[in-house]
């Protein structure tokens, strides 16, 4: 019997994928969420923000305002001449970002021309992710699974509690905990109907939370090497579908997975969320430095 | 059941085939098992409208293969057969089945009883009572019919004999008998004896079926003869056969092959020859001769005693013989007929009784040495052994030329009237100069062999010139002169060289045309026809083994008895004596199927009854289905498998891992392969320092104790020394070599260092002999008991050590032994010295006592060139000598002088050196004398 070309993978423990998203997180620099987007109302951070705000660091001097309150003068720094000055101190405040990663059973799937499974790699992707997010002070959690904390080990309290929270199969984080202006950052193959994605995602930005989607595909599932007689079995709803000749279905395969792509990728530019495609063929790091870039805001 | 010739032999499973459509519903409802493939986005294929329709059955083309599978296997099964044998028998009432289990029958045995086979299970079938006799039974045969059961069973059980045929009782009994309605007769090859009251007796019966195979050409060996140029096989067969060809083997006692002899018959032939051009000597060595194609009696013939290697009698004149034995006419005899002949020497002084010995030896040829008078009665044995076949071989010489009633008498014992006195040729007192022999003549038995140029007679004795003596001429020199003349006397030979077999008379006894004579004229001879006694009266052999019907040599049964066998008569052929050999193993007479002359007559058609129905014996061969068509069905599996494949995919996928994956394991199991085989290369390297690299370099050796510490000390003590000497003397030894005293050679080392281990056993006497073989050759063996400390050697203290030395030395030839003396060569050799030290500074070093010796013949172990053969200290020097890969000395040595080690080193270079020059050093000490004496 020839091997198949796609098999089902172990689930890939939290812990180790912890390890691996530490290695990739190291390689890129610390993340700041772009400035604009942050609510005022978020708890301080660490991170100045580059504008005047509520801090501990000085970030200037410039003359008193009328309208100002007389406490605001300092006065070590006005008796040095005649101008009456006021201290300003950099606004640091953190943001919010929630990091969710699809577990569900179509993500096991791993082809003999990717390394690791899809759940694998978007693990790693979301973890280091908040790692990186964690190391800028952000607050970072789990839909689900851990409340937006602030902590420099954020990461590894959402492993911890990966690990022993039960595998769950929904396609879409659950939404109720997020508050507005967060980020929230899905890591999913999003092959749910399309209809209930468009839902989904309509709900969230109601909420005025902004989305990045990060897309893994399995490289057979974009080139769809079968050929011959072939038995479909989805790992999911466990449909069986026979071929007499895959090779013959190849290109109209193709051509609606990539127009799915677009689809969603359309309908995320018309949210103004992020969309990212990774093939899990290639390196975690492409994926998580295009992340890094949509949300540092450097391309905006 | 039959159908246009093919015949089922199982028709019931025909009704297999009408399972057929069944087969088919099934096969159209299984469609090819699809490749089970995990694929998430499967809810996008479940959009996709499929283009084409899955099949949810197999393709027609599948489905027919596997149908026409099954029909195949079918048919297979149910047995069928092409040209099935059809019904021979006619009529009813008993009929009779004669076998021919002759000699002939061997070959084709198990065609012919699958033939009868088939006849009686016909008849067994039609519920005719069956008769069965063989051939071989003649008038004992039972022609009463019986079931047909018992007839199959005695046919399966017989075995053909190697017998011929005769049939004459046995058609007198069938001429007696009226009650069968058919004869079925498988006849024999040949015409068998007594086959017309056969023929006529069948010829009343109701239905005569033959059975014969006409394409048999039974060749049978009548006669083996022994002729001198070659070994001549005569053949015979039937005459009117076409024109064949094969080949005869000889084999040895054992069954060898000895050599292989094409024949041909040419059409019409019915004699036939093969010649092989044997050796004498493997001539001898040949115990039958057979047709390797043929398997029958008749096809072997089996050689004794009488074929054998002549037994040749020496009778020499004279004392003079024994003084001189190189120039003695008889060395010369013996040397030449050595290779080919047995050789028997007189064991009396006196004549007559020798050749009364030698004749009651049986030999075949009896030379006399220059034997001129003969007493009357040794004379009427051998005229009377001549006459009954022996050959006489006489020489020429003094006595004989001198012998009176030779040249008196005549014609006794002698070939031709001689003159008295000799002729000398070339002689002071002659004109003539030695002649050369001339060529042979054809009629001689000498003929063709080459005529040697360099040989010259220079005496002969000469014949008195006659009518008769060219045609008694074998050999003569190119003046005519008779060299050999022989005349036959009754059935024997007499022949007179007319010269000495020794080199005195001519060179011709030198030449190797001397040997090429005798080994023709001993094969001339006819052998032991036997002396008187076996030659008349018949022994009763018992058998020793026996040809079975197919030719090969078997015990004897129990039927087979004893025969009354003389040289002269031989028994007849009966199942009670067979073909074979009878006799002991040592002394047989072998029994032929076939006398010399024997023919072989064809059995013609005429001469079978009239009317007779006539089969061949080899039926045309029934043709089987059934193996064919099991390989088509597998075929069509075969095909169907890469089908069901191809119908997969699994054929058009690249198998890229797969490929390099196996080129990664062909890769994995080549690599190590050189490597490997470079290590082996090197062991072999290694372990092959042979005899060539001792021979061209000087080793120094120490015997092998055994005890792994000890050994390791007397290697690296070799080498310590090896190195010293390199350094300080021109002699570069190879590398110390460790020597197994019980399978080493040893004759390249110079000097053994042996050191003694109390607690070693003893060499064995083997390797203790060769020990005592190297030291008398030149070896030294320099013995080391290492325990000067706890007494030494020679001191009067008995150490384990010397008690050891003691028991090794006691298998030895020692001579006496003493300290160095001085003015030893042994302090002389390279440094002068007077401590021989080792690790222990005040040990003696023995050696054998330089005394002049002068008993030759039974000297001690005292080697050539003065070198002695033992030396033996107790310092321990191995322990001085070693040292450690890094140069530093292995183990201290046991004084204050810090000198000692040097000592101990420049007493090793003494004795290596002292063992090497032997009493070049020693005259080198007497240089000062030497030099005094010259006046210098």
């Amino acid at each position: 019997m020839a091997l198949t070309i796609g098999q089902k993978e172990q689930r890939a423990p939290a812990g180790d994928a912890l390890a691996r998203a530490r290695q990739r997180a190291a390689l890129v620099p610390d993340l700041l969420v772009e400035a604009q987007r942050i609510a005022n109302t978020v708890a301080s951070g660490w991170h100045g923000r580059r504008r005047r705000g509520a801090g501990d660091t000085f970030w200037q001097f410039r003359p008193y305002d009328q309208s100002e309150g007389v406490s605001r003068i300092d006065w070590r720094r006005s008796a040095r001449d005649d101008a009456i000055t006021v201290r300003d101190q950099e606004w640091e405040a953190a943001h919010t970002a929630w990091i969710w990663a699809d577990n569900s059973a179509s993500m096991l799937y791993r082809s003999g021309q990717a390394e690791v499974s899809k759940q694998s790699r978007a693990l790693v992707i979301a973890l280091s992710l908040a790692e990186v997010l964690a190391r800028s002070g952000e607050r970072v959690g789990w839909p689900g699974v851990t409340q937006a904390v602030s902590a420099r080990n954020a990461a590894e309290r959402i492993a911890a509690e990966l690990v022993v929270s039960p595998a769950d199969d929904t396609a879409f984080p659950p939404v109720q905990m997020i508050r507005p202006r967060s980020e929230l950052i899905v890591v999913s193959d999003f092959l749910e109907p399309m209809a209930d994605l468009r839902e989904r995602m309509e709900a969230v930005a109601k909420a005025q939370v902004r989305g990045t989607l990060v897309h893994i595909i399995d490289p057979a599932e974009n080139t769809f090497p079968f050929d011959g007689r072939t038995q479909f079995i989805d790992p999911e709803l466990d449909t069986k579908l026979t071929f007499g000749r895959a090779e013959g279905l190849r290109d109209e395969f193709r051509t609606r997975f990539i127009e799915r792509q677009e689809a969603i990728r359309e309908y995320c530019r018309r949210l103004d969320w992020n969309y990212v495609l990774h093939q899990t063929d290639t390196s975690a790091s492409t994926a998580l430095v295009k992340v890094h870039t949509l949300l540092s805001g450097v391309l905006a | 059941m039959s159908l246009l010739g093919l015949t089922f032999g199982a028709p019931i499973v025909l009704l297999g085939l009408l399972a057929l459509p069944v087969i088919w519903y099934l096969l159209r409802l299984t469609p090819p098992r699809p490749r089970l493939e995990i694929f998430p986005p499967t809810r996008i294929l479940v959009e996709i409208t499929p283009k084409e329709e899955t099949p949810a059955q197999s393709p027609w083309w599948l489905t027919l293969l596997r149908l026409a599978m099954a029909a195949i296997i079918i048919l297979a099964l149910s047995e069928p057969v092409w040209n099935a044998p059809d019904k021979r028998l006619s009529g009813d009432g008993p009929m009779l089945v004669v076998m021919d289990d002759g000699w002939t029958s061997g070959a084709n045995w198990n065609v012919r009883r699958d033939a009868a086979l088939g006849v009686v299970e016909e008849a067994q079938e039609a519920d005719r009572p069956v008769a069965l006799a063989l051939s071989s039974e003649g008038a004992l045969a039972n022609i009463n019919p019986g079931n047909a059961l018992a007839a199959l069973e005695k046919l399966s059980s017989i075995e053909p004999k190697p017998l011929p045929s005769d049939y004459d009782a046995l058609g007198e009994k069938l001429a007696g008998n009226d009650i069968f309605s058919t004869l079925v007769w498988f006849t024999p090859d040949v015409a068998p004896d007594g086959l017309e009251t056969f023929t006529k007796a069948a010829e009343g019966l109701e239905q005569v079926i033959v059975f014969r195979d006409e394409t048999r050409n039974p060749t049978a060996i009548t006669d083996v003869a022994n002729a001198p140029d070659a070994l001549t096989v005569s053949l015979t067969r039937p005459l009117n056969a076409a024109a064949s060809e094969g080949t005869v083997q000889l084999l040895d006692i054992q069954g060898r092959a000895l050599g292989v002899a094409p024949y041909i018959f040419a059409a019409g032939d019915g004699v036939g020859k093969a010649q092989v051009e044997l050796p004498v000597e493997l001539r001898n060595d040949v115990a039958r001769v057979v047709i390797p194609a043929e398997q029958t009696a008749g096809a072997v013939h089996l050689l004794d005693e009488r074929f054998r290697r002549r037994i040749v009698g020496l009778i020499g004149g004279g004392n003079a013989d024994r003084d001189q034995p190189l120039l003695s006419p008889l060395y010369y005899i013996e040397r030449a007929l050595a290779p080919f002949a047995q050789i028997r020497n007189a064991r009396s002084e006196r004549l007559p009784e020798a050749a009364e010995q030698l004749i009651s030896e049986n030999v075949s040829t009896l030379v006399l040495a220059d034997i001129g008078t003969m007493q009357p009665d040794m004379r009427e044995r051998i005229a009377a052994w001549v006459d009954g076949g022996g050959m006489l071989v006489r020489f020429a010489g003094p006595r004989l030329a001198g012998a009176e009633e030779l040249s008196t008498t005549g014609g006794d014992l002698v070939p031709v009237m001689l003159r008295g006195g000799g002729r000398a040729l070339g002689g002071t007192l002659s004109w003539d100069t030695p002649q050369p022999l001339a060529r042979f003549e054809d009629t001689s038995p000498f003929a063709g062999l080459p005529v040697p140029q360099d040989v010259t007679v220079s005496r002969q004795v000469l014949a008195e010139p006659d009518a008769e003596l060219p045609s008694k001429t074998w050999a003569s020199l190119e003046d005519g002169t008779p060299l050999v003349t022989a005349a036959p006397s009754g059935e024997g030979w007499i022949v007179l060289f007319h010269v000495t077999a020794n080199a005195s008379w001519s060179n011709l006894p030198l030449s190797g045309s001397f040997v090429d004579m005798l080994r023709r004229i001993v094969a001339v001879s006819n052998g032991v026809a036997g002396s008187g006694e076996t030659q008349t009266e018949a022994s009763i052999l018992p058998p020793l083994r026996v040809l079975d019907g197919e030719g090969r040599l078997t015990a004897p049964g129990a039927q087979v008895r004893p025969a009354a066998i003389s040289s002269s008569s031989m028994p007849n052929l009966t199942i009670e004596n067979p073909p074979g050999l009878y006799g002991t193993s040592e002394a047989f007479i072998a029994l032929n199927l076939f006398k010399a002359g024997d023919r072989l007559a064809p059995l013609d058609a005429s001469a079978l009854p009239s009317g007779a129905q006539t089969f061949s014996l080899v039926a045309e061969d029934p043709l089987t289905f059934k193996p064919w068509l099991l390989v088509a069905a597998l075929l069509l599996l075969t095909l169907d498998c890469f089908a069901v494949l191809w119908m997969a995919g699994a054929l058009r996928r690249p198998q890229r891992f797969a490929s390099a994956g196996m080129t990664a394991l062909i890769f994995a199991l080549l690599l190590p392969l050189p490597d490997a085989q470079a290590h082996a290369q090197a062991q072999a390297q290694d372990s092959e320092i042979t005899d060539y690299d001792y021979a061209l370099r000087t080793h120094l050796a120490y015997v092998e104790t055994g005890v792994e510490e000890l050994d390791t000390l007397s290697r690296k003590g070799l080498e310590g020394l090896t190195q010293f000497i390199s350094t300080r003397t021109s002699l570069e030894p190879g590398p110390p070599v460790a020597v197994d005293i019980g399978r080493d050679e040893l004759a390249f080392f110079p000097l053994l260092y042996w050191p003694i281990d109390p607690t070693s056993p003893v060499p064995d006497d083997e390797a203790m002999a060769r020990i005592d073989a190297f030291m008398k050759s030149g070896g030294s063996v320099l013995f080391d008991t290492r325990d000067q400390v706890e007494g030494g050697f020679g001191k009067g203290v008995v150490t384990p050590a010397t008690l050891k030395l003691r028991e090794i030395l006691s298998a030895l030839d020692i001579p006496p032994l003493e300290p160095v003396p001085d003015q030893h060569v042994l302090t002389r050799a390279f440094y002068l010295l007077n401590v021989f030290a080792g690790r222990y500074f005040d040990g003696q070093l023995w050696v054998e006592t330089s005394e002049v010796e002068d008993d030759l013949e039974d000297r001690p172990a005292r080697a050539g060139d003065g070198v002695s053969s033992i030396l033996i200290t107790a310092n321990d020097m191995a322990g001085a000598w070693a040292v450690e890969p890094d140069g530093s000395p292995s183990l201290p040595v046991i004084s204050t002088n810090p000198r000692q080690r040097v000592f101990a080193y420049r007493a090793g270079v003494n004795i290596v050196m002292y063992t090497l020059t032997g009493n070049y050093k020693s005259d080198q000490v007497h240089v000062p004398s030497l030099l005094e004496r010259l006046g210098q």
